[in-house]
């Protein structure tokens, strides 16, 4: 059985490797360049998002597919699941949504402190008596023990943890946080919380903005030349940033205002009507993992 | 005694490519799809009287002034962009604040319970820290036990007079040694020990993770001194119209 799924996954990496092979040759698009400095911003995913060529997807139907595919990983409990939503959901991501391969696998090495921290904790453990399959003494005081069934946990964890991951990827890559407030107020969050999100998401970019100017002064200025100077450059550019904006938040009030605002925020929202082959294409997926789990 | 210095060099070796393969150590954000379903509802029920309490203040607190709308977002936005930056490090590695003890210190803590999980939840998607199936999780240790304890710290001391620094500093840096400890505590009852149970799990979690939480709490106290330092220096009228 196990060798029938590990010929299933291979044949799926292959045929999705080929079709981006494919696709790479025929469009050659790429996207540096275009004011954007490799990992230099803070929010590349913004970026990514906006780029994506799944942005023209309905953005309540990414959602839905991606929750269901990380629900499916976490439930399902199974390394076969888990790497094919690896491979699903990182095929979408680059070969659909045409994010760059370097790119996509920087942003999963992201949570991979945690991962190695969180799974080393799971994997060994410590015991007074030498027991697991694998054990170590320590000045003879008490032993590090591992045992194969702790490693197949940590390993079949680190692949569920992947593949959740990817799921939630295969939706921030490819939808702008704008949209995905949209499905938020769709499902009837509170209107303080929705409108709040609206707001901070604007002005993280204009905080971004006054904290680079700042810094590059502060820097220009030797603020950042040793480890004491640096922390105190870093609290005095936070604590002014603070100060500037919260001057500002009457101003902002006051054009709110001055533009009839009474507690609602409208923004565009474009129509993207779903297409019959992604729905296919979706359900096939979530049937093909159901497959994986009863099969394996 | 050869073989043991062998095995000690062999020991260092591996705690050294640890690091060298340590490129973002963030505030301790349980990842996505690391805690079992179970355990994700879990948290995601026991935050939800806080979230509600948030919600009702953040109505009572427009109801009375519409104008403070634009000053939540904006210190939303703070803390978010403070989480955002790389703080200075000794070792090279980048780490990041959590602000939510600073926000506590000045907001109290129901409003950071709030603009905490929607913080959290821009992390999640805009800087990949965390996850939304394990909102819960990060939302109780992040967004309302340290911001809890940062806010009783600090009005105790307050109280018994102590040195403002001090009292800002041990508020921040308990804050988060404590959201630290808790979240070791999320993930030991997720993946208890098959000897010793949760304790020896916790344990194990404690000591792995203190590594980088232990010196990142420390210099996330001086950071805040020196933030709040400087609102003192430049803004005291908009610290007052906060209460702080």
């Amino acid at each position: 059985m196990n060798q029938i799924m590990i010929g299933l996954l291979l044949v799926m990496a292959a045929g999705m490797f080929a079709h981006g092979l494919w696709k790479s040759r025929k469009h050659h698009h790429h996207y540096q360049g275009i004011g954007h400095k490799h990992g230099g911003s803070v929010l590349s995913v913004d970026y990514y998002a906006y780029a994506s060529h799944m942005r023209k997807w309905n953005a309540t139907f990414k959602v839905i597919f991606s929750m269901i595919c990380l629900l499916l990983c976490l439930i399902f409990n199974n390394i076969y699941v888990s790497l094919a939503v690896i491979l699903i959901m990182g095929y979408m991501a680059v070969v659909i949504g045409g994010l760059e391969f370097d790119h996509y696998i920087s942003m999963m090495m992201i949570p991979i402190v945690f991962l190695l921290f969180g799974s080393a904790a799971i994997a060994v453990g410590f015991s007074w008596d030498p027991i697991g399959e694998y054990n170590l003494s320590v000045f003879g005081l008490f032993y590090i023990y591992c045992s194969k069934a702790s490693l197949w946990k940590a390993a079949g964890l680190i692949f569920k943890a992947l593949g959740a991951v990817s799921a939630l990827y295969m939706m921030t890559l490819t939808t702008p946080l704008s949209e995905l407030i949209v499905v938020l107020r769709k499902a009837h969050l509170p209107k303080v919380i929705i409108e709040l999100m609206n707001m901070i998401y604007r002005y993280i970019f204009i905080m971004l903005d006054t904290h680079s100017r700042m810094k590059n002064s502060a820097e220009s200025r030797l603020g950042y030349v040793d480890f004491r100077t640096s922390c105190y450059s870093f609290g005095q550019v936070a604590s002014n940033l603070l100060i500037v904006s919260l001057k500002r938040g009457t101003d902002y009030y006051n054009a709110l205002e001055s533009r009839c605002y009474n507690g609602d925020l409208m923004f565009l929202e474009e129509e993207k009507p779903m297409k019959k082959t992604q729905v296919v294409g979706a359900a096939a997926v979530v049937a093909l993992l159901i497959v994986i789990k009863l099969g394996a | 005694m050869l073989k043991k210095k062998e095995k000690l060099s062999i020991l260092a070796a591996a705690l050294l490519m640890i690091f060298a393969v340590a490129p973002v150590s963030n505030a301790m954000h349980v990842m996505e799809g690391f805690l079992p379903v179970s355990h994700c509802i879990l948290w995601i029920v026991i935050c939800i009287p806080f979230l509600v309490i948030g919600v009702l203040n953040i109505k009572k607190l427009l109801d009375n002034n519409r104008k403070t709308l634009t000053i939540l977002a904006l210190t939303g936005a703070f803390v978010f962009v403070l989480s955002s930056l790389k703080i200075p490090s000794v070792t090279g590695s980048c780490s990041h604040m959590t602000g939510t003890g600073l926000g506590a210190m000045l907001f109290g803590p129901c409003i950071t319970s709030i603009l905490g999980i929607i913080v959290l939840v821009f992390q999640a998607i805009l800087l990949a820290h965390g996850g939304l199936t394990t909102l819960g999780a990060n939302c109780f240790s992040m967004a309302i036990a340290g911001p809890i304890l940062s806010y009783l710290i600090y009005k105790a001391l307050k109280k018994a007079n102590v040195n403002k620094k001090v009292t800002v500093f041990l508020a921040a840096c308990l804050g988060d040694l404590f959201t630290y400890c808790v979240t070791s505590f999320e993930l030991a009852i997720a993946y208890p020990s098959e000897v010793g149970g949760i304790g020896a799990s916790m344990v194990k979690f404690l000591g792995v993770f203190a590594t980088t939480q232990v010196p990142l709490a420390i210099i996330e106290g001086v950071l805040t001194v020196i933030i709040v330092i400087g609102l003192e220096t430049y803004a005291k009228d908009e610290l007052k119209s906060l209460n702080f």
